[in-house]
């Protein structure tokens, strides 16, 4: 077995790197060049010199951190090399423009899955089967009491629970980036057709989505001063973190809901402080991650991102598949 | 009607906060279902006798057992859930595709009064098997509230009182009588149903009811103006109030919230029916120590409320007593117009009279309250301030003159509280508030040195005044260290005097003692958090009372 500095990629200072490439992935700190899978701001830090992502996670960021980030761009598919090895993006079905990072160097595969999910959703493109010899996975959701329903399903809940209650205004909370775009577009095939306002950063997003030709149902940009009267039975969208703070008191007779994977489980749900959950992930479920694994044909895999130990036990029982360790940091 | 509905109703109770909200929900659910489901929802959901048929772990293994699942792996996955039937619900999501069965719809009454009973008459194959053959043609929806009813945790964020009150709107009328029918042994059925929804309110039912509690205010200084001969003087105790209604024969104990506790007190249901007379009684329940003639800590109660039909041996280990200081019917005759001093020569009378049958000895659970008579205004003072020597929480102070109405009408009762016990501690947690305190941090945890640690000795809420909660709220902001969910960690650096009415031993807590109604009596910006009390000054501060 190759010992861990041998890797072609491994887990330097919290993130992933490729040192022949002198390469980073979604780095938390600023570095030289750094591949960015998505757009959200988990995966991105200020301050690298160059970014390297797909074209719609390029005019995503920029939409979010302005013009003055350096962002060399690649199509899903297309090859290119730094320091002789080739590295491609291809779907991985998060959010709009995510990717899973492929690495061949020296006939030895390496793929990052980046944040993925399998599920449908018509505001990006499917997850993209790649095979690999090297496995980098996340695994936010890695336990069997995960299991998504399908998104249709999840937005007709939404729809009723909007329209039971006609005389209450409905905010959900979403992620503004992906998450609601995927929710608009889900909810305008419900039989809901009350008003859907959006709060500012949801609302601009809307609009780059729109502008990479994706389907999205308009929305109002919600105001600070509503009337009360005007908002009644219609749906608001805001980011989470709004949910806490004073931003509440712009409402009367509200009702509450998350829209996240965690709310599958009651006692998070209970604690969450919404009086509704709505289970919906961008990211794979428990069967997804193992259907990930198994297709991709990898021998080794290493999980990031998530609690990977019955996971890992899992794949090593049952599937006698290689798990396996990323050092400590080095 | 369909298990479904039932699922949906638990649904939506368990995704509402809001009491109304429920209430209309229930409402809705009963005016929409047939009797027999509404009955046994109503046993559910009250939580009457909620039978555990198999154990969690029963469940856990079994689920193992059927699919060839690792133990080890639920394990793991109940250690992120915290419930078994919920655990086996999420993973049998997961074995949908196992499921070929055409699905049941069976009713809510067939699951609970056939289905589920007669697994215990199974052995325990059969049972696996019928129990693995529900999982697979139930609907998935359905599974848990299956899943608890077997392993006997169904719960809910509902009370009695909550379903009193759906009833109550539901059919119009008064909630003390729904109470009174809801009652006792819930035996689900048509008829019970059907009882409880009866709009025809029977001569009985009308017994049943109390009247409007008298409510004593705090004192104010102009009653000092007053001669100490207008005043009756009273021990205030720390028990639960209650109203002991004896008519045609029915005895009933209601609590000033409105509910019926004649099932945590059966002993004292007992004693009171032999009596002769008829009468409404307004007193105190306590947990009794006959030795010294004192009260138990009301936490001793608290073990007695919350528990129906006691066992012989928790009544004896429990002791309770009632103690009456008031008479407001006799014989069907109210008596609540009549003067204080009046009513208390009534009560006296009446009660050496029963006190004098030798056949019904009522000395070992009944009396009634002894009076003080102080000198001077002083003296009052010096006897509130030895009522932590008797458990007593200082005095109530009566009008002679005054004639029982209802509510917290001034110039009647007053209760004169013992000053309450004090520490300073330190700010280390604030959580945000709810309702009208939405969107700022208003829910404080304080906590008391131990060594060099700082330990969580209380929570509190109350006490601040408006310009500071916000100026704290703006300091909680700047000085959060980390955030779990709606709670943040803070710096230590806020120091406020914390007063509480009573302190004692606790296992629960991580620091070894409870305080009763912790609130926040001044924000000590002159003390440093060294300045801050210690768990040793606590305890200290305990044995000096006890």
């Amino acid at each position: 077995m190759t010992t861990k500095q041998e890797y072609l990629i491994r887990y330097k200072d919290g993130n992933l790197y490729c040192e022949l490439a002198d390469i980073w992935i979604d780095p938390s700190k600023p570095v030289k060049k750094a591949l960015i899978t998505h757009a959200h701001f988990d995966h991105f830090t200020f301050g690298c010199e160059e970014y390297i992502s797909t074209k719609e996670t390029a005019i995503l960021l920029k939409e979010r951190v302005g013009d003055n980030v350096k962002i060399k761009t690649f199509e899903y598919g297309e090859e290119f090399k730094i320091n002789g090895i080739n590295i491609s993006f291809h779907p991985s079905g998060h959010i709009l423009g995510s990717s899973q990072i492929r690495f061949i160097f020296a006939e030895e595969k390496w793929l990052i899955s980046g944040d993925f999910k399998l599920q449908k959703d018509k505001t990006c493109k499917q997850y993209e089967i790649v095979k690999t010899d090297y496995l980098i996975s996340e695994c936010t959701f890695g336990l069997p009491i995960f299991k998504w329903d399908k998104s249709n399903k999840i937005a007709n809940d939404i729809s009723k629970w909007i329209t039971n209650s006609p005389e209450k205004t409905s905010l959900l909370f979403c992620y503004s980036l992906g998450k609601a775009q995927r929710l608009l577009n889900e909810i305008s095939q419900t039989n809901f057709k009350g008003n859907i306002y959006s709060h500012g950063s949801i609302h601009k997003m809307n609009n780059s989505y729109r502008e990479l030709g994706i389907d999205i149902k308009d929305t109002i940009k919600i105001e600070n001063k509503k009337k009360i009267d005007e908002l009644k039975g219609s749906l608001i969208l805001l980011p989470p973190s709004l949910s806490k703070g004073s931003y509440l008191k712009n409402f009367k007779n509200i009702q509450t809901a998350f829209a996240s994977g965690w709310m599958s489980i009651r006692a998070l749900r209970k604690r969450s402080g919404y009086d509704k959950g709505f289970a919906i992930s961008d990211h794979a479920d428990w069967d997804g991650i193992l259907e990930v694994v198994k297709k991709s044909e990898a021998k080794n895999v290493f999980f990031h991102h998530g609690d990977s130990e019955a996971l890992s036990k899992y794949l090593v029982e049952k599937e006698s598949i290689n798990v396996l360790l990323f050092g400590k940091q080095i | 009607m369909s298990l479904k509905k039932f699922s949906e109703l638990f649904l939506d109770l368990d995704s509402s906060n809001s009491t109304n909200n429920k209430i209309e929900v229930l409402k809705n659910y009963f005016l929409s279902n047939n009797p027999i489901d509404n009955s046994w929802a109503i046993y559910l959901l009250t939580g009457k006798n909620n039978k555990r048929f198999i154990s969690g772990r029963y469940l856990k293994n079994l689920f193992s057992q059927i699919y060839k699942y690792p133990q080890w792996l639920i394990d793991t996955c109940y250690l992120k859930v915290g419930d078994s039937a919920e655990v086996i619900t999420l993973l049998l999501k997961n074995k949908a595709n196992s499921r070929k069965k055409k699905l049941s719809n069976i009713s809510l009454n067939e699951l609970l009064s056939e289905t589920i009973p007669s697994l215990s008459k199974l052995n325990e194959e059969e049972k696996n098997l019928e129990i693995k053959n529900l999982w697979e043609t139930l609907p998935e929806d359905n599974h848990l509230i299956f899943n608890k009813i077997l392993t006997g945790t169904f719960r809910v964020g509902v009370s009695i009182g909550l379903i009193t009150k759906s009833i109550s709107k539901l059919i119009n009328i008064e909630e003390e009588i729904i109470s009174h029918r809801l009652m006792g042994d819930f035996k689900p059925s048509i008829d019970s149903y059907e009882f409880l929804i009866n709009k025809n309110i029977n001569l009985q039912e009308l017994n049943s009811k109390p009247f409007p509690f008298l409510l004593a205010n705090t004192i104010e200084d102009k009653i000092f103006k007053n001669s100490i001969n207008d005043f009756q003087f009273e021990w205030k105790y720390d028990g639960i109030r209650i109203q002991l209604i004896k008519r045609s024969g029915n005895v009933l104990l209601w609590t000033r919230g409105q509910e019926l506790v004649n099932e945590s007190f059966p002993e004292l249901v007992e004693k009171m029916s032999h009596i002769k007379d008829d009468f409404v009684l307004d007193g105190e329940l306590l947990v009794w120590n006959y030795k010294e003639q004192i009260a138990y800590d009301f936490s001793l109660l608290q073990r007695r409320i919350n528990r129906k039909s006691p066992t012989r041996s928790i009544q004896l280990k429990y002791p309770i007593i009632f103690i009456a200081y008031d008479l407001l019917e006799i014989n069907g005759r109210d008596i609540r117009e009549v003067k204080l001093e009046n009513r208390r020569i009534e009560l006296e009378k009446y009660f050496s009279k029963w006190q004098n049958n030798i056949e019904n000895n009522i000395s070992d659970i009944f009396k009634i309250c002894d009076l003080i008579f102080p000198k001077d205004w002083p003296d009052a003072l010096t006897y509130k301030e030895k009522s932590r020597e008797n458990n007593t929480e200082g005095l109530i102070i009566k009008k002679k003159s005054s004639i029982y109405s209802s509510g917290r009408k001034k110039g009647i009762w007053w209760k004169y509280k013992v000053d309450p016990m004090q520490l300073d501690a330190v700010l280390i947690y604030a959580k945000g508030g709810s309702g009208r305190r939405a969107g700022l941090y208003t829910d404080y945890s304080f906590a008391l040195w131990k060594d060099q640690e700082l330990i969580k000795f209380a929570s509190a809420y109350s006490g601040l005044t408006n310009i500071e909660i916000k100026e704290l709220d703006k300091w909680i902001r700047k000085n959060t260290i980390e955030k779990f969910g709606p709670v943040r960690s803070l710096k230590p650096e806020m120091v406020f005097e914390i007063s509480f009415e009573k302190i004692q031993i606790s296992k629960r807590h991580k620091s070894g003692i409870a305080v009763r109604f912790p609130r926040i009596t001044k924000w000590r910006k002159d003390k440093k958090i060294n300045d801050a009390d210690s768990l040793e000054n606590a305890f200290e501060l305990m044995k000096k009372i006890s």
